[in-house]
Order: structure tokens, then sequence, then C-alpha cells
């Protein structure tokens, strides 16, 4: 712009000389130089800023040029012929005045300058009425000011010298002049600049009033910021200089403004439609100036500089418009989104969760969004009883306090450190779910009647349930990943917090100290930001710290003068990615080298020894390691790490049973050795380490089940068998025991002798090792078609999971299947036999009573039958020839099938029936069993086996009894007990 | 029921396998009297079995009635309560239990249960058996502290109290543990002696086994009786009339390390090194104990090795699995094994074959 190639004519020294001196004269208050430096910065924002918004003052402007027209023509003649050079230095003082007050009138100078003089800057080619008709600047109103001769001026001047060669003499302003200016005021407002700036000033002195008014109204005071408090108070820098309105948050802008939104969504429901109205009006109006506020917050960032500007810029008269639009813009993009939520409920995340390191400002920007949003702020943090029923009732007050008092703003719940405490914080998060739960709940009941107006719903919601959550709550926290949180992270909105830049930390530090009078440099201000990693918090501590001490800031011995140094705890990621990967050197030369690989040993040892979780640690090693592609060819380095991995594993488990937790510090140096060995450049795939846990529980789950399994099993059998000698002998033969390939799945009574007592001794392992198959789901980890999934839908399994032992990845057993049906007999074989072992098992233990002081106790009883059984079995079988017409009458005989052990036993032994006794070839064996085994028990006693059982079986008289609904088709008859019991 | 249980002998008398240790123990307990006994032997030795018939033998049928229990205990350990929970198969005369289930903390069962029960004495006493026998499996996995707990509970009960301990290796048990005992050593039974266990069977089975076949079982049960039995079952049910050559179903475990073995043979590299290592876990998850895994897997390589290798490889067999018991996560000492075999060999064949 034109205007900055004038900035350049003018001597830089001297103008710059001048226009303090100037401002100095002119305005009392400006005696912060730091205010002077910042101007050039932004003076040619406040250009644009002003630009549009002050158009009766160009008008006035445009007036007062064409009045001075008039009364310079006169003035000028004086030195009409030397007059060019002197014009451009005007327009030189001209604007470094106009720049100390409103540009507006430069601005105006500067177009008649260009209607006029298109070449003015092009001084030898100026024309006597180009000269004429500029609108001399008002520094020449008064003659004594400036002169072509020193003698013409009262009191000190000095010369000012134009581009051209032309000298001039100016006047060493003083206070006078200003009083003059002001006096001159009242009369003449037309006569020019210096009239304009004052009464610029004094609007300004207006504007700031009520900007002041305004900032109070919202709440925010101002007394921290002021540069007065500081000489007296000992406050915390950190408090003193924390931001106070939303436009001074140091944390990152699209945080800042996404929190804003949220809050502002809010809205609708807490302050019901009225605000709402405004907000629209003020929405409108302002869209109008939203690209002045775009081109605003250019320097928006810094905003807390032009604030504390005070009345030198006029940017404060636009504060409460700036406020507003900026937080309007700050809708700008979801509006439609917001305007949609304004009219329905509020916003669907309940909850705002923000997270981030510590030092951030995360407390500051809850505090603050509230608080511009017109809520009051109620904070319960890590220092509060945070028990859920304290939670709970707190919530409430928050949402019934505004009924209470209509007047007061509503709350706004802060949840700091929400993270802190496990068992205490989990209340909390425990009763804000609830909340929401219920929230959710109502609001599925109330689907139908969304459409009634707000006020009467937010009342009938407080008259259905009381904890509904009503008002905006926000939790803080530093590790959204804590355990506590799970739950939470699913229904809140959760905000990371990003490390805000370190220039910008910079800036406010910077500012801070000039604040403060501590002399610092920029240099030494950044190296402590990436020193604390951007910890706001803990820069200003340490520097207020060194102020105390009236030291300086020195950037090489930060690592000493920095106090508080953060014990910084990483990420396992972290931790791993450290080790896996190489550092870049920035420099080849060899002690750099040096240096960096000491930093490197000395910053992972420090890593790794603060997360501390080592056991953790190596275990991510050890899943990772042999992905990265370090060259090994003959896999010492494989060797050499896993070495390490063992020691590093024996450490932990001598530690463990030692105590001697200080053993604890030799584990990094192991995990630093790997990394010396196999750290790559390239960045590494971490996986977090699953593997072994997924393992050790698997292993737990495994042994438990077998466990249980083998305390089913009768303690005959499984006291001889451990966990250990199951799986390492017996597994594999057992399946392949249970799954003989001889057997066909055929109906029973067609199965060849042999055969049946293959069936029975299967049924007997079976039932004896209390395995039966069952069905199952089919599970898509299923490996073993053999075992499932021959049958349509539900494939029979093995029911304790006995397969599943060797059921190895990538490995397929030789284990034969059985067929469906197959499996189907064997589960009803299986059924059958354990109701009649239950069964036989009480008789037997009747008989021994009965018999009176017979010691044989019944688990000798059930081995010695088994051992019986199978031999007798086939004496049994080979009289057992049952034709399947047989059968069918015997159960039509008794159809309550009533095995009468009597009878058969009677009929067996003594041949008066042999075709009748059993109803089933296979159920015989059964009969046969049981009456082998309480004979057995008694040929002990006797030795005369048949007899004697017969007697006792009769005397004890041992009914089994079993009904099969729809078993039979037979006809039914009734039948007298006592023909079943002889 | 399978073979292996049907047919296990239940008096002294009738143990074929060894019988000179069952005729030992049967003169002992003919005292009326017997000292601590510490069984010690490979496993399918059949250590159990002697054990249950030493009882049987010392007070008749009674103890083959017995009642399992699951019974939670609560061990007042200083400043907090411990809840323990226990198995046990308990008769009117002895109690059988696993005290190294309770993992770590059975220092506390030896000290609190142990020595509860140990003091009182079965209420059923005629004069001359006075004392109740505790069977304790595994003594080689408790802790030293256990172990140490246990030896003054052992002598101070003597008078009540029999204990009879059973473990694999008497080196882990203590050597205080071990003077106080009598120590009978278990050995893994002979070929010729499974032989003769089968062809009792075969005869009470009424089956025709042809000796060559019985001989293949013997030789392939690496003298285990119990893996003897349960194979020979198993040819039963896969095919009965015998043939001598007739193929021996393998355990399933084993087929897989000899898998990994090949794995190991054929490629040697950190990939390979991570195939092997996901194998090895599923061998873990399912319960086979590392050291067996380790001792296996050393024996297939072995197999398949030079001869000048194996020296070396047994020594490092040997010492990752020394390191593996110090530690904790067997699944590291395994694989530094085999990472360590694999550096060796692909060093050998680059020496050899360049």
């Amino acid at each position: 712009m034109e205007m900055e190639m004038e900035m350049d004519i003018p001597a830089a020294e001297e103008l710059e000389w001048l226009e303090s001196n100037a401002l100095l004269a002119e305005e009392g208050e400006e005696d912060d130089e730091y205010a002077v430096d910042q101007e050039g910065d932004t003076a040619a924002a406040d250009y644009y800023d002003v630009e549009s918004g002050v158009d009766e003052q160009l008008l006035l402007q445009g007036r007062s040029s064409s009045d001075d027209f008039n009364h310079q023509t006169t003035k000028k003649r004086l030195w009409s012929a030397e007059i060019d050079g002197s014009s451009i230095f005007d327009g030189g003082v001209n604007l470094v005045e106009g720049r100390g007050t409103k540009r507006i009138a430069l601005r105006e100078e500067d177009e008649d300058w260009l209607r006029y003089s298109p070449k003015k800057d092009t001084e030898t080619a100026v024309s006597v009425e180009e000269i004429v008709d500029d609108p001399l600047p008002d520094v020449f109103a008064e003659d004594k000011i400036l002169s072509r001769f020193a003698t013409d001026i009262d009191g000190d001047c000095m010369p000012v010298t134009a581009p051209s060669g032309e000298r001039v003499y100016a006047k060493m302003s003083t206070g006078g002049i200003s009083g003059l200016h002001e006096r001159s005021i009242a009369w003449k407002p037309e006569r020019g600049l210096l009239l304009e700036t004052i009464s610029t000033l004094s609007e300004k002195v207006e504007q700031e009033a009520l900007a002041k008014a305004l900032k109070d109204s919202l709440g925010s005071t101002d007394q921290a910021t002021s540069p007065k408090a500081h000489l007296v108070d000992e406050q915390l820098w950190v408090e003193k200089y924390a931001p106070n309105s939303f436009k001074e948050l140091l944390s990152d802008e699209r945080t800042n403004r996404e929190v804003l939104l949220w809050l502002k969504q809010w809205d609708s429901s807490v302050f019901g439609s009225q605000i709402r109205a405004t907000e629209d009006d003020v929405l409108s109006a302002l869209r109008l100036h939203s690209s002045v506020v775009q081109h605003k917050r250019f320097v928006g960032n810094r905003s807390f500089f032009q604030e504390n500007r005070g009345p030198l810029s006029n940017h404060n008269l636009k504060t409460p418009n700036i406020l507003n639009g900026e937080e309007k813009n700050f809708k700008g993009t979801p509006e439609l989104r917001s305007r949609k939520s304004m009219t329905n409920h509020p916003p669907e995340h309940k909850v705002l969760l923000l997270c981030g390191p510590p030092g951030l400002g995360k407390t500051t920007l809850a505090h603050i969004a509230a608080k511009h949003c017109g809520y009051r702020v109620v904070e319960i943090n890590a220092s509060d009883d945070r028990s859920a029923s304290t939670i709970e009732s707190k919530i409430l007050d928050v949402i019934q306090m505004n009924s209470v008092m209509p007047d007061a703003k509503p709350k706004c719940l802060v949840i700091d450190e929400i993270d802190g405490a496990l068992g205490e914080g989990k209340g909390a998060v425990d009763v804000i779910l609830k909340m929401i739960s219920a929230e959710k709940k109502s609001s599925a009941d109330k689907e139908n009647v969304v459409h009634e107006p707000r006020s009467g719903k937010a009342l009938s919601k407080r008259g259905h349930k009381a904890a509904v959550l009503s008002r905006p709550v926000i939790c803080i926290c530093n590790d959204v990943y804590a355990p506590a949180l799970r739950a939470l992270r699913q229904v809140a909105k959760v905000h990371a917090f990003v490390l805000p830049t370190v220039s910008r930390v910079v800036n406010r530090l910077k500012f801070i100290c000039l604040k403060e009078g501590f002399r610092t440099s920029t240099s030494a201000l950044s190296a402590l930001a990436e020193y604390t990693d951007c910890d706001i918090r803990s820069c200003l501590n340490t520097l207020q710290f060194l102020n105390k001490k009236k030291e300086a800031l020195n950037i090489l011995e930060i690592g000493s003068q920095v106090v508080g140094r953060k014990d910084m705890s990483r990420s396992a990621f972290d931790v791993w990615k450290e080790v896996f990967q190489k550092r870049k050197l920035k420099g080849d030369r060899k002690s750099i080298i040096d240096c960096s690989k000491h930093d490197a040993f000395d910053s992972l040892y420090s890593l790794i020894s603060n997360r501390s979780e080592y056991e953790l640690t190596m275990d991510g090693i050890h899943e990772n390691f042999l992905w990265l592609s370090y060259h090994d060819p003959m896999m010492r380095k494989t060797v050499k790490c896993l070495d390490m991995l063992g020691v590093s594993d024996s450490f932990v488990q001598y530690v463990f049973r030692t105590q001697h937790m200080s053993l604890h510090a030799y584990q990094p140096p192991i995990a630093i050795t790997m990394s010396r060995l196999i750290a790559q450049v390239e960045k590494p795939n971490i996986e977090w380490p699953r593997t072994f846990h997924r393992c050790r529980t698997l292993l737990m789950e495994k042994k438990e089940s077998l466990r249980t399994w083998l305390s089913k099993i009768s303690p005959l059998i499984s006291r001889h068998l451990s966990i250990k000698s199951f799986v390492e002998d017996v597994v594999s033969p057992l399946l392949y025991i249970l799954s003989p390939p001889t057997l066909k799945p055929v109906a029973l009574h067609l199965l060849s002798e042999r055969e049946k007592d293959d069936l029975c001794q299967l049924v007997d392992t079976m039932v004896s090792f209390s395995i039966t198959y069952k069905n199952s789901k089919p599970d898509p980890l299923d490996k073993t078609p053999k075992y499932g999934a021959t049958t349509d839908t539900l494939p029979l399994t093995l029911d304790p999971p006995v397969h599943d032992y060797v059921n190895f990845k990538d490995y397929q057993s030789e284990h034969y299947g059985l067929s469906g049906p197959m499996k189907q007999i064997l589960v009803h074989e299986v059924d059958k036999r354990r109701i009649l072992r239950e069964s036989t098992g009480k008789n037997v233990n009747l008989d021994s009573e009965s018999k009176g002081g017979n010691p044989a106790p019944a688990n000798l009883e059930v081995a010695s039958a088994r051992n019986a059984s199978s031999v007798t079995s086939y004496g049994g079988e080979s009289k057992a020839k049952v034709s399947s017409d047989q059968r069918q009458s015997g159960t039509t005989k008794h159809p309550i099938s009533v095995p009468d052990s009597e009878k058969s036993l009677s009929r067996g032994l003594n041949s008066k029936a042999p075709g009748h006794s059993k109803n089933s070839s296979y159920q015989s064996s059964n009969f046969f069993d049981r009456f082998r085994k309480t004979s057995s028990t008694n040929s002990k006693v006797s030795g005369e086996l048949l007899q004697n059982a017969a007697t006792i079986a009769r005397d004890s008289r041992p009914l089994i009894f079993k009904y099969n609904e729809g078993f039979t088709n037979a006809v039914k008859r009734p039948v007298k007990m006592c023909d079943l019991l002889l | 029921m399978l073979w292996v249980d049907k047919y296990r002998p239940r008096t002294l008398d009738k143990i074929i396998a060894h019988e000179d240790i069952a005729q030992n123990l049967k003169k002992l307990v003919s005292e009326q009297d017997c000292p601590h006994l510490l069984f010690y032997g490979p496993t399918g030795s059949g250590k159990k079995t002697l054990i249950m018939a030493l009882l049987k033998q010392m007070f008749g049928p009674g103890v083959e009635k017995v009642k399992l229990e699951n019974k939670t205990w609560k061990v007042d350990a200083g400043t907090r309560t411990i809840e323990l929970e226990l198995t046990m198969l308990s008769s009117t005369h002895h109690v059988e239990m696993n005290p190294s289930d309770a993992g770590f903390q059975d220092r506390y069962i030896v000290q609190e249960i142990i020595k509860e029960m140990a003091r009182n004495r079965p209420i059923d006493t005629k004069g001359k058996k006075g004392f109740k026998v505790l069977v304790l499996n595994e003594v080689d996995k408790l802790s030293r502290e256990a172990q140490h707990s246990l030896r003054r509970t052992m002598e101070k009960y003597s008078a009540s109290c029999r204990l009879i301990l059973c473990c694999n290796s008497s080196s882990k048990v203590t050597e205080a543990v071990r003077s106080r005992c009598l120590n009978i050593r278990v050995n893994a039974p002979t070929e010729e002696q499974i032989i003769r266990v089968l062809e009792f069977i075969g005869k009470k089975e009424n089956l025709q086994v042809p000796p060559a076949f019985a001989a293949r079982i013997a030789a392939q049960s690496n003298r285990n009786l119990r893996r003897a039995i349960l194979s020979f079952e198993t040819c039963r049910v896969q095919q009965y009339p015998f043939t001598t050559n007739q193929t021996l179903p393998p355990l399933d475990w084993e087929q897989y390390v000899s898998e990994i073995a090949s794995d190991i043979m054929k490629e040697q590299s950190p990939k390979r090194l991570f195939a092997v290592r996901g194998k090895i876990y599923e061998l873990l998850v399912n319960c086979i104990p590392p050291e067996i895994i380790l001792k296996k897997l050393l024996s297939e390589l072995l197999k398949k090795l030079d001869s000048e290798l194996k020296h070396e490889v047994c020594h490092w067999a040997a010492y990752y699995e020394h390191r593996m018991r110090l530690g904790q996560k067997a699944i590291f000492h395994i694989e530094a094994f085999v990472a360590k075999f694999m550096s060796i060999y692909k060093a050998f064949l680059i020496a050899t074959f360049g």
C-alpha cells in the first residue's frame, strides 16, 4: 500500500525520535516503551480494523481537510518555493502522529495525496499547485513549532532534514503544547489532525471506561493484570497472570473453540429461548463483521498485548463487539449444527472430558469458557470429598439452585482431576454415568412429547427423575486411558489438549517477564519452554523463583536452574519406541556422537526408570524385537537379546522373592543393552504385548477347568492323575480310546457281541471319567471339525473339552472322530449308565447296612464290581439272545419300565427264563453289573457267589424306577406293584 | 474305566513292577509302625500305587473309602487373614493333599493346616495304630519356606502322624526333610517289567498279545508304565487282532514338538524364531510344563544333529533350563535356547558347507 511507501520516505531514526517525543507530549500515559515496540507490529492491523467502523470520522475528516485548504494556503505561501520537500516530510510526520492516534485522518490525507500528487514520492517533480492543494498537516498550524529558522522557535528545537536537502527546525514539544491543543479543541474542532487526535483521545477514554465496565459486568477482574499490583503482592505468577478472558487463553485455538461451542450448545436448554433470540440478533449483526474479525484474529492470538496497550490502541473501542464477534465466529462453521441443536436439547454428549498433560491450562480453559458463557463454575477437585453420594448431592444442587434463585447465573460443574483416585474418583464417574443413562431413558420415554414447550419439558424432567443431567459437566483428567474413565470415555465428548507451540508460550513468558521487570532473552525463554515441554505453569514458577533469587535465566544451565523438573512418565509405547529407534544424529562430528551417546544413555535410563513397569517394558521388547530389521546373520544379537531378557526375568523373580526392590535399578541397563544391539533408525511398528498375558490367562483357565473336571472324577482315578501327567501321558490315548474306529452307529441289537462289549467298555470309561458329549455352539475358533461339525446344526463335542488339550495351532492330530449318530447313542447310554450307577451306589449302601456290620466300603465295591463285571458280562451277554420282538413285549409288559432286580437275578441265574431277563442287551449288562457288584461284595465274605447274591438282593428289594415318557408305543396296562416285586 | 485304573494293583502282594519294594514295605509295616516316607521317582513308575497299596496294608480296606473335600481355610498370617482353598481326599485313616496347589502361599498350608491335622489324633484308635497318615503330593514343588516349616512339624507330631511324601525328584526336597524320612526310590519300571504287566492285562482281557508287539509298546513308552498301558489300550481300540508292526499312536504334544524341531532345523532366522515362539506358546497354554517341552525339544533336535554339536547343544539346554527355573517366564528361556541353537547350527552349517 502506499502508506508503507510513505513510511519509507522520511529518515527512519528521525521520525522515530519525533514520534516518540510527540507521543510523549501528547499522551502522558504513554510511558511504556514496550507498547511502543509493539505498536509497529500491530499498526497495520489496527489500520484495517478501524477503517470500516468510522465512516462519520471520514466525513469529518473530509470537511476538515477542505477547511485546511483555505486555512493553509495563506500559511504556505511563506515557503511555497521549497515546500515540496517539507510537504513530504510533513506527510511523514503526519503519518507518525496519525499512527499514534487515529489512522483515519492519515488515510484520508493519503487519499488526497494520491488524488493530487500521484508522483509525490519522486520529490523533485512536485508542482506548486499540488503543494498548495496539499492538505498540509496541522503541525504548521502553529508558527512556532516548525520553522525554517531555528530562531523562530522558542525553547529547544531540533533540525529536521528532508530528503531533498531542505532543512527545517522543529520545536521540541512540551506539556504546554498539548494543553494548548486541548484548549483549541473546544473552539476549533475542524482545525486538523491535532484536534482530531485529542478528540479521539477523549473518545478512547470513554470507550475504555465502557469496555472496563463491560468486562466487570462479565465477571472478570482486571486487577491481576494491572501493572501496579505486582509491586506489593507475593502472588504466584501463575495465578497473577492467569488468563481472564477467553481471548487470552494460551491453549490451542481449536480446542478452545470446541469447548466453547459445546458449552454454547447448552444455551437453549439452560437459558431458555430469550437468550437465544438475542443471540440470533447478535449473530446476524455480527456476521457482517466476520471478515473484520477474521483479520483481527491473526493478531488475536496475542491479544493480551493489545488489551494491555490500553489507551494507545483504539482496539478497545470495539472490545465488546469483538468479544461477541469472536465467539460468534467460533460458532461460525458448525453454525448450522448448533442452530439445530438450539432448537432441541442439550448436546448429545452431556459430559466434556478434557485431557492432557499437566500445566497446559485445562482447568483454566474450563473455568474461562464457563464464565464466558455465563455460567457460575462449581468445581470439585481431588481435594474434595468425592464419594458417590457427595457428588450426587452436589450435582443436584447445581441443577436445582437455578429454580431457587432465578436471577443467579446457572451453574456449570467442573470436576477436576477425575482420574486421580481410583476408589473415589470412580464414585464420581459412576454418578455421572448413572445420570446420563437416566437421561437416555427419559428421553426415550419422551420421544413423542418432544414438541411440547421447552420450559415445560424441563419442568417435567425434573419432576420425573431428579437425577438427570441438565447442566454442563466438564471433567478434567491427565490420563484419558485411566481405567476409571473407561466407561466415561464412551459417553463423553473427549478433547485432548495439544501442546501449544513454543513461540506462543515464549511470547506470553516474555510479556510477563517484562511486566515483572525480569530480564531475559527470547532464546533463554524458548529453551525453558522446551525443557518443560511447554508446561507454562512450571515455566512461570521457575521464572518467579529465579526472579526472587535475582538470578538471570541462563540458557546453558537450564537443567540446573529449573528446580522442579517434572517427573515425566511417558506411556509404555514411548519407552518401546525409544528402545527400538535410534536417535538421528544431527552432526557427524566424533565428539558430538560420543556426547550424544552419553546423552542417549542418560535419557533412556531416566525414561525407563520413570516408567518403572519393567515387566511390561520387557514384555513389549520381547514381543516386538523380532520384527525389527536388524542385521543379524548369525543370530548372535538375537541370542544376546534373549539372554538379556532372561536375566531381566530372573531379576524380577529374585526381587519378587526377596523383596529387594532396590535391585530394580539394574533393569534399565538391561533394556539399554538391548537397545544398543537392535535399535534401528526407521520407525518401529510396535504392538502392545498381549500374547504373554493371553497365554497366561488361557493357561489358568485350562488348568482350572481341568481341575474341576478331575474333582468330578471319582477319587479312585483322579488321585493318580495330576494335571501334568494328564496332559503329558493321558490325553492323547484317552482320545483314541474314546473314539474307536470300529464302532458302527447302528442299532444296539445289531451289534456283534464283541462290539457290544466294546461299546459297554467305552461307556464305562466315559462314565468313570465323567465325560459325555454335549451340544456345543458352532464356534468359529473351533478348529477340530473332527470332534464336531459332523452333524447338521449343533455338533456334539466332548463335554469337558478334553480334545482342546491336543488342539495345537497348525497341527493336525490323527484322532478319529465319531460320527454324529454314534455320539447320540453314546450320550444316551452314558446318561443311562450314570443314573444306574448312582442308584446302584445307594442300593449297595442299603445292602451293607441291612447286612449289618459288613464294613465293605462303597468304593471298594464299585471297584471290584467293575473288575467282575467286565469278566462276567460275557456270560450275561451270551445268555442275552434277545430278539427285538421279545424286547418289545418286555416293554409292553412293563409300561413303566421297572427293572426288577430280583426278577432278572432269579431268571438270569437260575436260567428259568433265559430269554426274558433283559429289556435290552445293553441294559442287561447293567443289571448284571449291579448284580455282580452286590454279589462280589459278598463273595468276599462267603465266596459262594451266586447263591449269596440272590438272597441278599431279595432281602433288600432294590428297585429302579425309570419312566421314559413317549418312549414306547405299546398298550398301557395297569400292573400291581407286587407283581413286579415277586 | 481305563485299563490303567482297572488293573491297578490294590495290595502290595499284587504289585508286579516293583515287587522288591513292595515286599520291603510290607515287612516295614508289619511291625505296626512306620517312619515318615519319601517316595521319589519319575512319573508313571508307580509311586502312587505303592502308597495306596501300603496304606491298605496298614489300615485295611477302610482307606479306600475316601471322600473328596474342597475346603476353604482361613489362616491368620500376622496382620491379615488369608483364605486358602484346598482340595483333599480323606478317609478315617489318612488325608491326601497337594499343598503346592496353593502356589506361593503353600507355607501357610504347611504351617497351619498340616500342623492342625497332625495335632489331632484319630478318634477311633485302638492302641496300636494311634496315628494318621498325611500323604503330600508334589513335595518338590513346595517352596523352600514351606519345606522348612515342614521339618519341624515332622518331628513334633511324629507320635500322632506319619507323613508320606511323594515327588519326582528328591533333589528339590531339602536335605533336612530328606533326612527325616525313609527315602524310597521308585525306579521307572524296566521294559521287561512293563512287558510282564502288559501280558498280565492281556490275559485278563482275553487278548492275544504277540510278544514282539508288547516289546514295541514297552520300548516306545519311555519306561513309563502308565503310558505303556494307555497305548496298549489304544491299540486294542484301534485294531484288535494285534499285529506285530501295528502303528502305535503317537502323543500329540510330542508330535507337535518334533514339528517345532524340524521347523528349527529348516531355517534359522528371527522370523522363524517368531513362528517357533507361537508354537511354544501353544504348548504352554495347553498345560505342558516348560521343562518337559525343553527336554523333548532337545531330544528331538539331537536326533537330527551332527554328533559334534550334540555336546554343546546339551550344555546350552542345561544352561537355559537352569535359568528357566530361576525365572518366571519360561517362554523367554525356551526361546533363548532355540535362538542359541539356531545360532550354533547356522554357524556350523556355514563352516561345513560354506
